[in-house]
């Protein structure tokens, strides 16, 4: 999610570079490393580094804290979580139930979500075809109001 | 930011929290596609706060709770 316009911390470079951070996290078969991605566009490491830490800031991907390495790569989750997609016989694991359908919308495919509803603890399957679900009694509960969603994203 | 079975789902879980939101399943589609739909697009730009906010109100999330900072 993106709240502010925060891409003013964000150069034209740092913009290619979270493309391509984008663009291997879904053509490799493992999370892209900061060593990856700099090799990918022809930057030298420690400058990668640099600027994978302000598009950090600029809530354009999520760094593991005091770490170099992705967290989200935002619908994506570059750690395992209870909301898996599978797309065209692979495997994502999303943020959360919006980022869910998000990597369907991202990869423009219909894909199948697993989840776990928080209440009774069954796994919820949805079926998305035509960018539309295939349970529509289903609901979508968001517990913090949008001012609040950076405050602490991975509890968002 | 879950999936419950139904809103009785949802007001069991909830309980003593305070706020939130609800919305159907197909709003839920409906607000991926028009958020993450560009995510990798080869020429992505960053959205501003107003377009964003413009994403949340044409679906009508339109009150408080969905105000972008």
């Amino acid at each position: 999610m993106a709240g502010r316009a925060y891409d003013a911390a964000m150069n034209d470079d740092d913009i290619r570079l979270r493309n391509a951070t984008y663009r291997l996290f879904v053509e490799m078969d493992r999370v892209p490393t900061v060593d990856d991605v700099a090799a990918a566009v022809g930057l030298q490491v420690d400058d990668a580094v640099l600027a994978w830490h302000r598009l950090a800031e600029a809530h354009a991907i999520v760094l593991e804290p005091g770490t170099d390495q992705l967290r989200m790569a935002n619908p994506f989750s570059a750690v395992p979580t209870s909301h898996r997609v599978r797309v065209a016989g692979r495997w994502w694991f999303a943020n959360c139930a919006w980022d869910a359908f998000g990597i369907c919308a991202a990869l423009h495919a219909d894909g199948r979500i697993e989840s776990t509803c928080p209440d009774c603890g069954e796994r919820i399957d949805v079926e998305v075809h035509d960018q539309q679900p295939d349970d529509p009694s289903l609901v979508f509960h968001c517990g913090v109001p949008a001012t609040s969603w950076w405050d602490d994203i991975v509890f968002t | 930011m879950s999936l419950f079975r139904s809103e009785e789902h949802v007001d069991r879980w909830r309980s003593d929290r305070v706020g939130g939101a609800t919305v159907s399943v197909g709003l839920l589609c409906d607000l991926a596609h028009a958020w993450w739909g560009d995510r990798l697009d080869a020429a992505w730009r960053p959205r501003d706060r107003a377009q964003n906010q413009a994403i949340l109100d044409d679906l009508g999330l339109v009150d408080d709770f969905w105000r972008l900072p």
